[in-house]
């Protein structure tokens, strides 16, 4: 699934993220690399969604989220 | 401490974490802002002393990474390696450490003296957590100074590390405990460098380290240079090139991140004792500030006070300024004459000078308002906020959320903003906002509608007002989806921000911020528009014949009469309407002032003056086709010359500047052109 199916207060784990390299480099750089885990804080709207990941809260586009694959994480990982 | 040379010290860390406000705290309002050479980053430097020694210090854009993707990334490395920096003051927001350190480490590995400042200190104690201050420095090797940028704690303890650190060539002790992690690695790395990669990354570096040491001897931090290998860098790859076929055959950038991560897991494990306990009161506000359906009505409501206070506010104090200035030039010119200037001098300084800059001054109390408001509002950590409930209308126009700001002030006028276009973090957004904002119809542009619309449009002149308003609104929302389409990138307008923890606003970064905001305008957008005053003095007041009264004699008459042919598509090739068209540059009220001088008529807001100008209009030709044309124009040509000074401050480019004014002089052209064509049809 994509990070932009997800639920909002659910933590996912990363598999894969296909964006472009620009953009890839970019999540990385923030902590956001393959195998680790992201927290929806908020994802009711159409577009762009809230996470947290490595601590910090962040504010995702969807075409960034829809192209983030992930897995559900246990709740307190 | 005696030496006499000054430390430079580089002033560092992730954006959010206080850094600008630790700055300030040492500097105060004396700073000077500069840009970076060639780049639209700003630099700020300042001095401080402590024990008699002077220290200089550089603030740098606020980064998470120091890979050279992004400008403020080049800069800030480039900055750091230089001779520029002798000692690297790493400001953390210890509330979110995790986050920070990554930067930490990366900083760590360029070899300079790095002095950590835990910032955020007291944020970290409500929330209940507890942070080893005595494991952190062990595991890192570098001295880690709690301070309160806020509260102005632990300032001199923290120039007193950077001193000390700044002699001392060696990192301070490494303890590492791994128990059962133990490298196995030939070179006990532990002991020389805070991170240690795997053993697969370290027979690496090893390896690029050997061909770096045959190929430039002299090259100082080779393990650094080694690591960028392994990240394939292109900055240092091509700098220094040398053969890795069989060591770096691919890039290692992930694994290099992903180890760095791994460790700082290690650091919060040993280092932080108590987890945040509460849940975060930011969540809380949060659900109301970005909630789904609730989130745009309230930034509405907050942008509606942000536009209130500003102009309704600013413009009653404004009406004060311009009384003011009245009064000042009246007592000019009463001085002038009573020592015998001559008039060409004084018409110079009275209408030249004094009503062009002065014209400037009394926009002060709007920028005042306007930029309070905004340092406020990014202080708290809202405007990020606005990014991510406006990102879903504002994308479809291929714009970013935090340009709704800037279009919605346009409305009242363009200089603040353009100014306004400032928080935008994408050059590219920021050159877009900058080029459809002046087709915001601004409130000096409502003087012409009035004038015009009442002399030829009757009962409906509300109405045809009320067009002119939609007509901008579509124009540049139409321009800037059509730009969008033609540059394409759509990755670039992918939302991608950080959402600080609200707090309460800093009293004296707002204040700094604003007096910054202040200076610039009156300096930088000051000189642009007294020159051009100037100019369009000359050109109104001067013709073949030398300095002249009549303005039909003036070289501004003769462009108008040479630009008839140009302007009689879109219904105005009158010499009078080019000349008032031209003046207008000046500031768009005027265009009103120059029709009543051009066209010989006084009080001409008056019904008796307008009916006379529209009986002359009417003998000239001129019906309501051309005065809607004549709108129309006045909506979308050239901005003032105010919004002109304040373009080129904000985009530091004649070029772009020059190519905004010329792009908005065809549409004006182009879109008054077809509208006056159409009405004729339709008559």
């Amino acid at each position: 699934m994509t990070l932009k199916q997800g639920k909002s207060n659910q933590t996912y784990r990363v598999r894969s993220i296909h964006t472009s390299l620009d953009l890839e480099r970019r999540l990385e750089a923030l902590g956001l690399t393959e195998g680790s885990l992201i927290t929806i804080i908020n994802n009711d709207k159409k577009g762009a969604m809230t996470a947290r990941f490595r601590g910090t809260r962040f504010a995702l586009g969807r075409s960034i989220a829809e192209h983030i694959e992930v897995t559900e994480a246990a709740d307190h990982e | 401490m005696n030496s006499k040379k000054s430390i430079n010290v580089g002033f560092i860390g992730n954006p959010n974490c206080g850094k600008t406000t630790l700055f300030n705290a040492f500097t105060g309002a004396n700073l000077k802002v500069a840009n970076w050479p060639g780049v639209t980053v700003e630099k700020k430097e300042g001095t401080t002393y402590y024990q008699g020694q002077e220290f200089r210090l550089i603030d740098l854009p606020g980064i998470y990474s120091l890979t050279s993707y992004s400008m403020e990334e080049t800069v800030s490395r480039e900055c750091i390696m230089s001779d520029e920096v002798d000692v690297i003051v790493d400001v953390i927001d210890a509330s979110s450490l995790e986050r920070n350190l990554y930067l930490t480490l990366q900083l760590l590995e360029l070899g300079k003296p790095v002095v950590l400042a835990l910032n955020m200190m007291d944020i970290v104690e409500e929330r209940g957590m507890e942070l080893d201050l005595h494991r952190l420095p062990e595991m890192l090797g570098v001295p880690a100074i709690p301070v309160s940028a806020r509260k102005k704690s632990g300032l001199s303890i923290l120039m007193h590390a950077v001193a000390h650190h700044s002699e001392m060539q060696a990192q301070g002790p490494l303890i590492h405990h791994h128990p059962g992690l133990h490298s196995s690695h030939r070179h006990d790395h532990h002991s020389e460098y805070a991170m240690v990669y795997t053993d697969e990354i370290e027979d690496k570096i090893d390896a690029i380290i050997v061909r770096l040491k045959e190929t430039y001897p002299d090259l100082e931090n080779k393990r650094w240079h080694a690591i960028k290998y392994l990240e394939a860098d292109e900055s240092v790859t091509s700098q220094y090139p040398i053969d890795v076929t069989g060591i770096a055959d691919r890039s290692y950038e992930k694994e290099i991140i992903n180890q760095k991560y791994d460790f700082i897991e290690e650091v919060i494990g040993e280092v932080l004792v108590n987890k945040s306990q509460k849940a975060a009161f930011t969540d809380r506000i949060d659900h109301f500030l970005t909630h789904r359906l609730l989130g745009l009505p309230i930034f509405l409501a907050i942008m509606a006070l942000v536009f209130f206070l500003t102009f309704a506010i600013g413009d009653w104090l404004k009406g004060y300024f311009e009384l003011l200035l009245e009064m000042f030039s009246g007592a000019v010119g009463n001085f002038l004459t009573g020592i015998h200037v001559n008039a060409m001098l004084q018409s110079l300084i009275l209408d030249g000078v004094i009503s062009g800059v002065g014209g400037i001054l009394t926009f002060l109390p709007n920028i005042f308002i306007l930029f309070l408001a905004l340092a406020i509002l990014e202080d708290s950590g809202y405007m990020s906020r606005v990014a991510f409930v406006m990102d879903d209308i504002m994308s479809k126009l291929g714009l970013s959320g935090r340009a709704f700001l800037p279009l919605l002030l346009g409305f009242g006028c363009s200089v603040p903003a353009v100014m306004a276009s400032r928080t935008l973090e994408d050059p590219k957004d920021r050159f877009k906002t900058v080029l459809v904002t002046p087709f915001m119809s601004c409130s000096a542009r409502l003087p012409i509608y009035v004038l015009f619309s009442s002399m030829f449009f009757g009962k409906n002149a509300m109405l045809v007002c009320y067009s002119l308003y939609l007509l901008g609104i579509v124009t540049a929302i139409a321009t800037a989806f059509i730009l969008s389409k033609i540059d394409g990138s759509k990755a670039s307008h992918s939302l991608l921000i950080e959402l600080p923890e609200y707090k309460s606003p800093n009293a004296r970064t707002i204040a700094i911020y604003v007096w910054q905001k202040i200076k610039d305008y009156l300096t930088k957008a000051g000189t642009v528009i007294f020159v051009a005053s100037v100019i369009l003095w000359v050109i109104l007041n001067f013709g073949p014949s030398g300095y002249v009264t009549d303005i039909s004699q003036s070289f501004g008459a003769m462009i108008g009469k040479l630009a008839v042919p140009l302007f009689r598509p879109a219904g105005l090739g009158y010499w009078q309407i080019i000349v008032a068209l031209i003046s207008g540059i000046a500031a768009k009220e005027v265009v009103v002032s120059s029709c009543s001088v051009l066209f010989g008529i006084q009080n001409i807001t008056t019904a008796h003056g307008m009916s006379a100008m529209a009986a002359t209009l009417a003998s000239m030709g001129f019906g309501a086709a051309n005065a809607y044309a004549m709108m129309v124009f006045c909506l979308l040509y050239i901005p003032c010359t105010a919004t002109i000074g304040t373009m080129h401050r904000e985009l530091h480019s004649w070029k772009s500047t020059i190519g905004i004014i010329l792009f908005q002089l065809g549409i004006a052209w182009i879109m008054s052109t077809l509208i006056y064509h159409l009405i004729l049809l339709f008559i």
